[in-house]
């Protein structure tokens, strides 16, 4: 049974930065409307159905104490899925409240915004994105280590694949290569520079 | 206790993390003194922590710390250490520091300088095999010049001979370290270079060598043992497969599928190898097998395996008490020759995961930082050799392998079935590790069969769809979980957040979120109008 979700209950739900993967995208999520439409006589109300994107999702959380939980669709009659919160949502000074989960091992991101507010921030962003149309690729460290080798200077052409840097991490030496093809326009590292995770090590316009 | 035979009375351990930890157990189990040493990035460590003694030795570069030869020794002149057990990794197959202990009145914990040198080196020790008629993986027998530009025509030309794929390899190397397969020729120039300089930075040594590719290939060792009498057993073989980055990621004894007449012959062309080069205490033969019939050479390391518990667990024989015995001049124990006896017919299985601080939905990258929870499997069949307690710190400047999960059972349906158990318990949070990995390998079909091979990972393994799924699962979770407006776990979003609430809805009573203002919670007021009207509730 599809719900539209009433304007401004929802929740943007998506996965933060690191757990960001092709296939999953940011969802909507609302309590069923009207409250318990899906209901559940031993549980009560109490976490049984989700409205996703507009459509009641028949999912339930199961406390497990404090921190741990089972995931169960009423469909599915297989395995719960496992979930661990670590430590407490944080509301962030963005007004993004960020959770880490941990499930079947994986620990995953999850940043929840108001619908509304996230609408805002989105408009926001496309408008900004609009003004600098066409501009340059940043490249960023996507872990902690030191700068080995850059293979290009500012100005040179590049192709996408293309080598760019060396980054040693935990002893390996991984290379970098180029998002796309294009120029690079700056260059913000060189051999020894300690990076961390998301600074900008170079861009290609 | 202070009369019973010890090895040493005091024993420095050159290492740090999980393996350190190991030795530093088994010093407490034969009554011997432990000293550990550490970098500044270590100095909250657990090997620091359990030692009875520890000494700084530098900065947290390893060159300026755990590879320091010199403040090593002297740490152990110091304070009055017998003996130093290397461990794994770091110094513990270079010939110098060996020889540096030996120069030093110091026993080096593993064979002699000499011996390392003929096999530590692994150009030296596929020499080695030629002569006594083992078969190497076809290849260079000499390090290829890689500083002089000029010879690079005459290298690519060799490795065409060779045949392309190849792997270069660093003959100081261990660990994948140095490793690079290339495909093409005019790839082969920069593998070489990049090969070179990480088999520098992480063993001093950049010497390189080019081997065939042997594909499809299984893993399989052997471990050895071997006393001043020149006597060297075989204690059993592990299948070592299932790698990325030529760094293995699961090892399990015995190896599956092997005839017991093809696990006498493996034993034994090992135990040529090692014998033929002097080996003294604990060593590992390495061979890829092509699936069939034949066994290639591949190396001997000259040390401590990661990987030596699933050998303990399944011959029962404790290999870091076997070495310190061997070091201090014993002969091969009854216990170790008993061992040797029964490994060609184990009756037993085991198998370890290697669980990493790497994103195995991004090509295993490595993922430093803070551990905030850590939750380990226990019951039976389990044993965890790990270095890590929750809220400790895995620094970016080494090894990234945090923990060895490891099971036992009667045979190897049971042992996996353990594995995918001890999982389901294993709860690490703050960073990523290669877990979810290992759980798909305990569910994989062809993991299940025996069906091994070094192209395991890169032929069956879609991190970012298995991430895919539990991400999903998170955002769900975590939305319920918001609704849910819970209190029961600490640090909510602000402080009254919500009604606590447990399984079943209770503890609902003396909740104060009822009044929240709607806009600062997005639609807990909801969840507040449930808990007050549950009894009400319409069917």
């Amino acid at each position: 049974m599809a719900q539209v979700i009433p304007s401004g209950r929802g929740l943007r739900v998506r996965p933060g930065r690191r757990s960001q993967v092709a296939g999953v995208d940011p969802i909507v999520a609302a309590p069923p409307d009207p409250p318990g439409s899906i209901d559940d006589p031993v549980r009560g109300p109490s976490g049984s159905g989700l409205l996703v994107d507009g459509t009641l999702e028949d999912v339930r959380l199961e406390r497990r104490g404090p921190d741990r939980a089972q995931l169960r669709w009423a469909e599915d009659p297989g395995p719960a899925a496992r979930v661990v919160f670590i430590g407490g949502p944080v509301l962030g000074p963005d007004g993004v409240t960020r959770q880490e989960v941990l499930v079947d091992g994986w620990r995953v991101e999850v940043e929840l915004e108001d619908e509304r507010r996230a609408a805002l921030r989105e408009r926001a962003r496309r408008a900004a994105e609009a003004v600098g149309h066409g501009g340059p690729t940043e490249v960023r460290s996507v872990f902690p280590g030191r700068v080995v080798s850059v293979a290009v200077a500012t100005g040179d052409p590049v192709v996408a694949g293309q080598p760019l840097l060396v980054i040693e991490a935990m002893k390996m030496q991984n290379e970098l290569r180029s998002p796309r093809e294009g120029r690079v326009a700056q260059v913000e590292v060189g051999p020894g520079t300690k990076v961390d995770v998301g600074d900008l090590l170079l861009a290609i316009e | 206790m202070t009369d019973r035979p010890r090895p040493f009375a005091r024993v420095l351990i050159a290492n740090r993390g999980e393996i350190a930890v190991r030795i530093i157990r088994a010093c407490r189990e034969l009554g011997m003194a432990s000293v550990a040493v550490y970098s500044d990035a270590d100095a909250a460590a657990s090997h620091v922590r359990l030692a009875d003694e520890a000494v700084r030795i530098g900065p947290p570069a390893p060159t300026e710390s755990y590879l320091r030869i010199d403040r090593i020794v002297e740490a152990a002149l110091e304070t009055g250490a017998e003996a130093i057990h290397p461990g794994y990794g770091f110094l513990a197959e270079r010939a110098a520091f060996a020889k540096a202990c030996e120069d030093a009145g110091i026993v080096f914990v593993g064979p002699s300088s000499s011996s390392i040198e003929a096999l530590g080196d692994k150009l030296a020790a596929r020499r080695t095999a030629a002569e006594v008629g083992v078969p190497s993986v076809p290849g260079t027998l000499e390090p290829v010049p890689v500083d002089r530009p000029d010879a690079v025509e005459k290298i690519v030309e060799r490795a065409a001979e060779i045949g392309f794929p190849v792997m270069v390899k660093a003959a100081a190397g261990g660990g994948g370290r140095g490793m690079r397969r290339v495909d093409r020729p005019e790839d082969l120039p920069a593998a070489l270079a990049a090969g070179s300089a990480e088999a520098a930075a992480a063993f001093g040594d950049g010497s390189v060598y080019i081997e065939r590719v042997i594909q499809p290939a299984r893993h399989i060792e052997v471990q050895l043992l071997g006393d001043a009498s020149g006597t060297v057993v075989a204690l059993g073989e592990r299948d070592c497969s299932i790698q990325r980055r030529h760094q293995k990621l699961v090892e399990e004894a015995p190896a599956p599928g092997l005839s017991t007449d093809q696990r006498h012959r493996l034993h034994e062309l090992a135990i040529r190898v090692a014998a033929a080069a002097g080996l003294r205490n604990a060593a590992t033969c390495e061979f890829l097998f092509d699936g069939r019939r034949e066994f290639y050479f591949l190396e001997v390391n000259t040390r401590l395996q990661v990987e030596h518990g699933v050998t303990e667990l399944v011959s029962g024989l404790d290999i870091v008490h076997e070495q310190f015995w061997l070091a201090a001049g014993e002969p091969l124990s009854q216990r170790a020759l008993a061992a040797a006896e029964r490994a060609a017919t184990p009756t037993s299985h085991a198998i370890e995961a290697r669980i990493a601080a790497e994103d195995p939905a991004r090509a295993f990258a490595p993922t430093p930082g803070r551990i905030s929870r850590w939750v380990m499997p226990a019951g039976p069949g389990i044993r965890v050799d790990t270095g890590i307690e929750a809220g400790d710190r895995v620094p970016p400047e080494y090894d990234n392998l945090i923990a060895k999960l490891m099971v036992h059972a009667a045979d190897r349906p049971a042992a996996i079935d353990r594995l995918r158990r001890s999982l389901d318990e294993t709860e690490i949070g703050g960073i990523q590790t290669t877990v979810p990995f290992h759980r798909f390998v305990a569910d994989d079909a062809a993991f299940g069969a025996g069906d091994l091979s070094t192209d395991f990972v890169g032929d069956r393994w879609d991190g970012q769809a298995h991430q895919a799924r539990a991400v999903r699962v998170g955002l769900l979770a975590a939305a319920l979980d918001h609704f849910s407006g819970d209190a029961e776990r600490d640090g909510p979003v602000s402080p009254g957040a919500g009604p606590a609430r447990g399984p079943g809805g209770e503890g609902r009573d003396g909740h104060d979120g009822r009044d929240r203002p709607l806009a600062d919670r997005p639609a807990s007021w909801r969840v507040a109008a449930l808990a007050a009207g549950r009894d009400r509730w319409p069917r």
